[in-house]
């Protein structure tokens, strides 16, 4: 297993620094922000000197290699908008989206499997297709909206929770729900279509001839079969989330990296932008690896060489 | 003994999973708080105002109170200007200088308050206060303020002694004292060589703590000059939508919700002012077929200002002839609306199109998305009211670095002909703010000008006193003859939402300043 | 030796073009040889609501067509004195049966010009990263390797890049388009189909049949075409139906940011947006525009989960059964 995470690791920094630089030059494709910075009536020699200042009218390939060497000596700039240095802002609104993103993606995948299982041990009977419209609509509402809607319902209205912010347990409850649905929706279908096909293998019911309980066939044999599919697309969902959770964040004020990321780009901060970047990338990419991982100690076959000790089991081992 | 396909996978591996899970959730979950905030009230609940703002400040640097989310929490509140704009008489009133006046051409003389202390306990003298103008207006610190106030003008400031002030200008400014309200006074310990995010001031109010991203506190200085304020501490909060700042005051999370719309859902606790806000048309008068005196005319005639108010906005949303609202010097109270006339702007249009004016080449609307609550809508119209009167006219939404390539110099010259959505907030309170930037042929936001128009401007802004205000009053009527450079639509009102326990009442300032000490509890 | 041994030759998941050997298919054998040739419409009228997903599915599509023929002059018609009035009322006229927008303009013609554009970001945008994606998935899961690793870091970076930045820098340095708009979606859904299409191909590495078609000389690309998609397939189409659903909430975010479609074009998604502000006074601006896109993905997944199984050769059978006895497990005493 080191070794495959060793191989895993290398093998992601390149992606990692394309991610870095491609961001680099992309964000300053989008023009000079010095007017978003200066006064309005500020002279031509004042966004001069603010593009000087900030080392903005050098050429792009001069800018990324000082980037690099700061990104060596851990410095990752500073940003326009606020003075701070770069990097302790990323670090700091971070951990909010993970939680945020890491208790939605839990509790979506146990309610998944739980409703995806129930639903496929009769496929198209009456549990299924409720479940199957339910998680469908699930999906496809705005996040926004419902949002919006959920703060109307259940903030103003009926005055059981609060509008937005982060000050008290109660605070979770809304932007966990509205971003829950569509991983939720989607993995149900995932889960319930992978379900129907091992459910209808020479396995299972093998295993039920031989007496086993309904909840082992489907938790102990079943799922772990179909786990593998729907772990690949929960992995895709979560990444979704960590780049995606910028609307919630805004609505309810969750002062995550989403909400980060939007303002840096829409006021032109780079260095924020890129630390931000930076910081979404490495997680990203750490969560393939950990996917990854997981998928090859569920499903033998598609171990990567390296994965497992190299223990063989030999079969010829005298009884 | 081979081992069973179904128990291939060592028992181990199994365990590390399900730990491995275990300290994720354990780690997200740790504190059972939200990262990057602190949980815990300061104050006693009743004693704190809570505020919603649309946005967090980016710093609390005072020489960037100029920038509305900055300057909305700073000034007057954490640091003090030596003189105070009245926005609703227009008067300068004393604050930490008690009396100024003239004492030469280009030279003003301030005597300064007695026994101010700053919040870190440092006494606050004449050296302060040129410390701290030096520091916005003369330093390479690119102030906010000095660009917006001051130019590229230097000023010389001595302390005399330590009450007395003096203050130098390059030409002769009748305004000084006004300009130098936007100097919040800073004490020498302040960093000159950057700008700091949480400064020190001699305000009614001194910062306790900044969760940044989440929550702002502000408590009340003990040793503040003046009368104590009502309210113990201030706490800022910042949401986007502004449904859930109305929604936020409607369900008592918070005391005040700033720039809330007129749908946003305040209702009865929504509290309706004029701000100084004007949005208008700018035309770009140096490109066919907006150069042509008669289309520029015709826009102005095909535009139903009250229709288009009256269906989108309040009825305290009143049509505009200028581009500074009531209150500011240079406004010109006999200065009519354009009428609302089709037929005429039709008339217009064919005449110079038999004239050979190319009327068909297509006009571009441009206006910045989320500008003020309803753009989208009144820019639809607009361009539909301007296409009846026989133009080409197309809607483009832009963000904002996009809005400020066209709004200010070196505009867009690639794209054809102009029509600019803008809105303009004169918070200065004299029209030369907005007159040096939007009427001079070379100013920062003007398209175009004439010289003669040119030499009318700088007579005007050589006057004091009477003759100031009526000099402004007739270049705001030559505009509206001889230039048209601008299709004035409305004076913007603003609204604020304020919970039953406050008793507040919004002026012209309250968008760009939120003056805490005027807050009063009520029970 | 234990008692179990998977049947080398059926693999897991029943998804097999191999000989069949199991009870499923001798049952097949008994009971639906009439049915053989049952076309696919007919198993669609079976279903019901597969039907009815279809139907909606088709009048969609013709009002993205014909649409803005009937109704284009009608959505831009303003009137200052008719704004936001309330639905489900035919006393203005019949073009306000479902209410009018902040500027009196008809919100049952705005849908139906909306319709069109938002269909012409969703589709083309699923369409395109679904064969990008699905193709060059199958492809590196063949050949394993470094063609394998070289794809996925790809995507890894395709996936950690911000979407948003994207649509930003490609709304401001190129002309504001629906083509930009689903070039942007387009890129940035490709991972996903690549992933779960490297995955699977990946996995039928290493069953027998391809095996034996790689040592009976079959060319690479005759073993993908002919044996690895077919079984990629209905993954992959349960996935490209969810992917809609997620194209067409994107491009609403996206409005919502302020960065989609830009006013004055209309779709659903900046409908949606631009009435969140009136939720309170004028709550039809935003629901019917959502209605439309719940509705419209919902019928596409039921179509799409129906499809799934009846293009799946061993599933089919559940669809040709009587409505009443739909069930997975047949009891025992049948099979003899």
């Amino acid at each position: 297993m080191w070794t495959f995470l060793r191989r895993r690791i290398i093998s992601s920094a390149v992606p990692l620094v394309v991610v870095i630089l491609g961001v680099f030059a992309l964000a300053r494709l989008t023009g000079n922000p010095a007017s978003l910075y200066l006064p309005l009536n500020a002279t031509q020699q004042m966004r001069d000197d603010f593009a000087a200042r900030n080392g903005l009218d050098d050429p792009l390939w001069l800018q990324m290699a000082n980037y690099i060497g700061g990104v060596f000596r851990l410095d990752f700039g500073t940003s326009l908008r606020t003075g701070e240095d770069a990097a302790t802002m990323a670090l700091r609104a971070f951990p909010a989206t993970l939680q945020l993103a890491g208790v939605t993606m839990l509790l979506a995948i146990v309610l998944a499997v739980l409703v995806g299982s129930w639903a496929a041990l009769k496929p198209n009977g009456i549990a299924d297709r409720i479940s199957s419209f339910i998680s469908m609509a699930a999906a496809s509402v705005p996040d926004f909206w419902l949002a919006i809607v959920g703060i109307f319902v259940f903030a103003i209205t009926l005055g059981w929770l609060p509008t937005s912010g982060v000050a008290s347990g109660a605070s979770w409850i809304l932007p966990i729900a509205t971003l829950l649905l569509r991983p939720f929706g989607v993995l149900v279908q995932i889960v319930r279509g992978a379900m129907v096909s091992s459910l209808s293998e020479p396995y299972i019911k093998l295993a039920r001839s031989k007496g086993a309980s309904e909840s082992r066939v489907v938790f102990r044999h079943a799922l772990r079969n179909a786990a593998a599919p729907a772990l690949t697309v929960a992995g895709d969902l979560a990444v979704g989330l960590i780049n995606g959770a910028v609307v919630v964040e805004s609505i309810f004020g969750w002062p995550g990296i989403g909400k980060l990321m939007i303002d840096s780009i829409l006021q032109r901060d780079f260095a924020v932008l890129q630390a931000a970047v930076l910081v979404t990338a490495i997680s990203i990419f750490t969560l393939n690896i950990v996917i990854d991982l997981l998928y090859a100690l569920l499903d033998a076959r598609v171990r990567p060489a390296g994965t497992m000790r190299k223990r063989r089991v030999n079969v010829s081992v005298p009884a | 003994m081979s081992s069973s396909p179904l128990s291939r996978t060592p028992r181990g591996s199994r365990i590390v999973a399900v730990a491995a899970t275990g300290a994720a959730l354990a780690l997200i979950l740790s504190g059972c708080g939200v990262a990057n905030s602190s949980t815990g009230g300061g104050g006693a609940a009743g004693d704190t105002l809570r505020i919603v703002l649309p946005q967090e400040p980016p710093t609390l640097e005072p020489c960037e109170g100029s920038l509305t989310a900055t300057g909305i929490v700073t000034r007057s509140n954490i640091t003090e200007p030596l003189v105070e704009r009245n926005p609703t008489s227009g008067e300068l009133e004393p604050l930490l200088a008690t009396e100024w006046e003239a004492t030469g051409e280009t030279e003003w003389t301030f005597t300064l308050r007695e026994g101010v202390t700053f919040s870190d306990g440092s006494p606050f003298t004449a050296d302060s206060a040129a410390f701290a103008i030096d520091r916005a207006v003369n330093s390479d610190l690119g102030c906010n303020v000095e660009g917006y106030v001051f130019g590229d003008d230097d000023l010389v400031v001595s302390a005399v002694d330590d009450t007395t002030l003096t203050v130098q200008t390059v030409r002769p400014d009748p305004i000084l004292p006004l300009r130098l309200s936007f100097v919040e006074i800073v004490p020498e310990s302040t960093s000159t060589s950057e700008k700091v995010r949480e400064p020190i001031g001699t305000g009614p109010y001194a910062i306790a703590s900044w969760d940044t991203g989440t929550k702002l506190t502000l408590d009340r200085n003990a040793d503040y000059w003046g009368e104590a304020p009502s309210y113990a501490a201030a706490e800022y909060q910042w949401r986007s939508e502004g449904t859930v700042r109305a929604a936020m005051v409607t369900s008592g999370e918070a005391d005040v919700a700033v720039g809330l719309g007129p749908d946003d859902g305040a209702g009865e606790l929504g509290v309706d002012y004029a701000n100084n806000e004007t949005v208008a048309l700018r035309l770009s008068g140096d490109i066919a077929p907006l150069d042509d005196i008669r289309v520029r005319q015709a826009v102005n005639y095909a535009i139903d200002r009250e229709g288009i108010l009256g269906s989108l906005f309040t009825e305290e949303t009143k049509p505009a002839a200028q581009l500074i609202p009531t209150g500011v010097v240079g406004f010109n109270d006999d200065l009519e609306t354009w009428e609302f006339d089709l037929d005429a702007a039709k008339a217009l249009v064919d005449e110079a199109r038999a004239d050979g004016v190319p009327v068909d080449t297509e006009i571009t609307l441009v206006a910045r998305n989320a500008q003020f609550p309803k753009v989208t809508e009144m820019a639809q119209v607009l361009q539909e009211e301007l296409a009846q009167a026989g133009l080409n006219v197309k809607l483009t939404m832009v963000d904002t670095t996009q809005h400020l390539q066209h709004q200010l110099r070196p505009f867009v010259t690639d794209q054809g002909p102009i029509a600019l959505l803008i809105m303009h907030g004169n918070q200065a309170g004299d029209a030369q703010f907005t007159v040096d930037q939007y009427m001079r042929t070379d100013g920062a936001q003007s398209a175009f000008g004439t010289a003669e128009f040119d030499e009318i401007l700088a007579a005007a802004g050589e006057q004091s006193d009477e003759e100031r205000a009526t000099a402004y009053e007739e270049v705001f009527a030559y505009q509206n003859e001889e230039i048209v450079q601008f299709a004035t639509i409305a004076h913007m009102v603003g609204e604020i939402g304020l919970a039953t326990t406050v008793d507040y009442t919004p002026d012209a300032a309250t968008g760009d300043e939120i003056r805490l000490s005027d807050f009063v509890r009520v029970d | 030796m234990s008692p179990y041994q998977p049947d080398p030759q059926l693999p897991p998941g029943g998804r097999a073009v191999a000989p069949p050997s199991t009870e499923a298919i001798s049952i097949t054998r008994i009971e639906s040889a009439p049915d053989k040739k049952i076309s696919l419409f007919r198993l669609l009228l079976r279903d019901r609501f597969a039907t009815v997903a279809a139907v909606v599915l088709v009048l969609v599509v013709l009002t993205a067509i014909f649409g803005p023929v009937l109704m284009g002059a009608l959505a831009t018609k303003q009137d200052l004195s008719a704004t936001n009035r309330p639905p489900f009322s035919l006393a203005d006229g019949w073009q306000f049966v479902l209410g009018s927008d902040s500027l009196g303009r008809s919100m049952l013609a705005r849908l139906v010009v909306a319709t069109r554009t938002t269909l012409s970001v969703a589709v083309p945008a699923v369409v395109v990263s679904l064969v990008v994606g699905s193709l060059w998935g199958v492809w590196a899961g063949y050949h394993r390797g470094l063609r394998e690793t070289i794809s996925m870091r790809i995507g890894d970076v395709i996936m950690s890049f911000p979407s948003l930045l994207l649509a930003v820098v490609v709304l401001y340095i190129f002309n504001p388009s629906i083509a930009n708009i689903v070039l942007i979606l387009a890129i940035t859904r490709i991972p996903i189909y690549l992933r779960t299409a490297r995955a699977e191909s990946a996995e039928l590495q290493s069953r027998t049949f391809v095996d034996a078609a790689r040592t009976f000389g079959t060319a690479p690309s005759a073993i993908i075409r002919r044996h690895v998609i077919p079984v990629v397939l209905p993954t992959l189409l349960t996935l490209a139906t969810l992917e809609f659903c997620y194209v067409m909430l994107a491009e609403s975010s996206l409005s919502f940011l302020g960065i989609g479609i830009q006013p004055p074009d209309v779709s659903w998604g900046l409908m949606v947006a631009q009435g969140r502000q009136y939720l309170q006074s004028a709550w039809w601006l935003a629901l019917f525009p959502g209605l439309a896109i719940v509705i419209t993905t919902v019928a596409a997944n039921v179509l799409a989960a129906w499809l799934r199984i009846a293009t799946d050769p061993a599933q089919r059978w559940r669809l040709t059964l009587p409505r009443k006895r739909l069930i997975v497990r047949m009891p025992p005493k049948e099979v003899k």
